[in-house]
């Protein structure tokens, strides 16, 4: 089965089904199993073509092995993951939906804090009063490692979280964080802000392809943009 | 092998100098480091976990490793140092391993001395591997404060051009700001202001992520006061821009440093710290002294220079007399060291 193409989709969620819009919406009807937790699709007379609806992250990885051609994924699992990876993976489109920013998010009583150059200024207080870090929560270390460290502020230690990471400034384990928000709800309802210039990245759902692959998806005329 | 003939002839000029072998730990514990050299040196770190939940790393540089085993009192102050240090460097072809021959005066009481006695050192030291076409490029990180502390501008904007003297690119993307004026920060407060006295009201010790509500308003207030938006931008940053183009022979400096204070109308005596490097005089080589040099590795706080043979630079060094104290000692210790190139050698 030299010629089958294997398409990686998030299986839960809004994604999954935007996804298979996506698709069914450009002429290829997603056709998911009769079983409702069965990971397996097809598209509707394309018997060449299988579907596998994986975990968003996990679509970036398998991209990255040659076990999947193509996949839809966030721009921001992909920016995060290793520069290896990324380079065997082709962005083919950014997609109208998934829209959420990577942002830099502080309590909001710190009024003082607006801006980067602020925490900058924070960073190198609490380094020389207290001898210690202002501490980082986040799900995406790379990417807020090379922000912070192209915007001037270097006296920070990342804390790695994976999950309700609004908490971490309230609970001791980090003084501000940097998260993914689409609507800022969850900020806000935290008492989180995000500063002024602190958008990490403006993400969305993005068709992906095996740059390895590319010959194999002719077939797709949407890829030709 | 001859390489290997090199730096034995090299270590015992180091220790007819007085240099005495250090052999830091090769593991050192990685959130010691990251803890308190930031974030940035992670990447570069070869890390692993230990059973216990440490996170362990091989030693990325033997300068902060000599340090570190300075502080624990493992070996004396005036050492030299021959081994490999492990990291990352983000080149593929470079592997991980790095060779390394160097000296530190570790807690250097007699700045002028000790600057001295490492820049001879290392001299005599590639003198003896019969290096030919010697020249020495020196700076000065200090001479930069002392113009910023000088200048007629915003404390806070002061601040920020010292602390990232050391980054050229985000230290021009900085003068551009303060030319034109566009930092960000020049909005107004108006919605901010109403919290500010809401919060005036509440309990001033309250700790929200860290920092107490009086730290907040206080730094709050400050920031109204002292804005960081001014006219004066331009002229300053001119003048930044034109002090970092001295470049000129050791024996000229005095005299550039004078023409340069009068033409732009600053006091002369602001530059009056540089007896170290008014000191090299007494070296019998050529000396180039350039402003604008050094400014690639943070810890230098003093003088800094390479030496070349022909164009190859063979030794680097400074000093760093902020290192120690980062990296957990107690008070103020003060510190000059240098390395040998041993690829170009």
């Amino acid at each position: 089965m030299k010629d089958l193409i294997t398409i990686g989709l998030p299986s839960k969620g809004r994604l999954k089904d935007k996804a298979i819009s996506f698709f069914n919406y450009k002429g290829h009807k997603v056709l998911q199993s009769e079983k409702e937790r069965n990971y397996f699709g097809t598209i509707e007379n394309e018997p060449n073509i299988k579907i596998i609806f994986l975990h968003a992250k996990e679509i970036i990885q398998r991209l990255g092995d040659g076990t999947l051609d193509i996949g839809i994924s966030g721009l921001d699992l992909l920016k995060e993951s290793d520069k290896n990876l990324q380079n065997k993976i082709n962005v083919q489109k950014r997609l109208d939906f998934g829209n959420a920013n990577l942002v830099i998010a502080v309590p909001d009583d710190w009024i003082d804090v607006q801006t980067i150059a602020d925490l900058e200024e924070i960073s190198f207080d609490i380094r020389s009063k207290r001898n210690s870090r202002l501490r980082v929560a986040t799900k995406y270390p790379n990417l807020t490692n090379d922000f912070l460290i192209s915007k001037g502020v270097t006296q920070y230690k990342l804390i790695s979280s994976l999950g309700a990471t609004e908490t971490y400034p309230f609970i001791g384990s980090s003084e501000i964080i940097a998260d993914i928000t689409s609507t800022g709800k969850t900020l806000s309802d935290n008492n989180l802000r995000v500063l002024k210039d602190g958008v990490i990245l403006n993400s969305t759902a993005c068709l992906l392809c095996a740059k390895k692959k590319t010959k194999k998806l002719k077939i797709f005329k949407f890829f030709n943009k | 092998m001859r390489s290997k003939k090199l730096s034995e002839t090299i270590i015992r000029n180091f220790k007819s100098n007085g240099f005495v072998l250090s052999e830091p730990d090769v593991l050192l514990d990685s959130d010691y480091i990251i803890e308190r050299s930031g974030e940035k040196f992670r990447s570069s770190m070869l890390t692993f976990n230990s059973e216990d939940g440490k996170t362990m790393c091989l030693r990325p540089d033997l300068t902060v490793a000599s340090c570190i085993s300075f502080l624990q009192k493992k070996s004396s102050s005036k050492i030299y140092y021959c081994g490999q240090a492990y990291r990352r460097t983000g080149n593929k072809r470079k592997n991980f391993i790095n060779d390394q021959l160097g000296i530190e005066i570790l807690g250097s009481k007699n700045q002028i001395q000790d600057d001295f006695k490492i820049i001879t050192t290392i001299l005599s030291s590639v003198k003896k591997i019969n290096k030919k076409k010697i020249q020495i490029k020196i700076g000065d990180i200090s001479l930069f404060k002392s113009l910023i502390d000088a200048l007629d501008m915003p404390e806070r904007w002061k601040l920020r051009l010292v602390r990232h003297f050391w980054r050229p690119r985000y230290f021009e993307e900085l003068l551009e700001r303060l030319e034109k004026n566009t930092d960000i920060d020049a909005v107004t407060f108006d919605a901010d202001k109403k919290r500010f006295y809401e919060m005036k009201k509440i309990n001033q010790e309250k700790v929200v992520a860290g920092r107490s509500i009086s730290e907040i308003l206080k730094r709050f207030d400050k920031k109204i006061k002292d804005p960081r938006s001014f006219v004066d931008g331009k002229k300053i940053v001119k003048i930044i821009k034109s002090f970092l183009k001295i470049n000129c022979k050791l024996s000229e400096l005095d005299k550039k440093l004078l023409d340069f204070a009068k033409k732009n109308n600053l006091k002369k005596n602001i530059f009056k710290d540089f007896k170290s490097i008014f000191n090299l005089k007494k070296v019998n080589q050529d000396i180039n002294f350039v402003t604008n040099f050094g400014r690639d590795v943070e810890y230098y706080t003093g003088i800094v220079f390479e030496v070349f043979s022909g164009t190859k630079e063979i030794a680097r060094g400074g000093r760093y007399d902020g290192l120690l104290k980062s990296l957990g000692a107690k008070k103020n210790t003060p510190a000059v060291g240098a390395a040998i190139n041993l690829k170009n050698i």
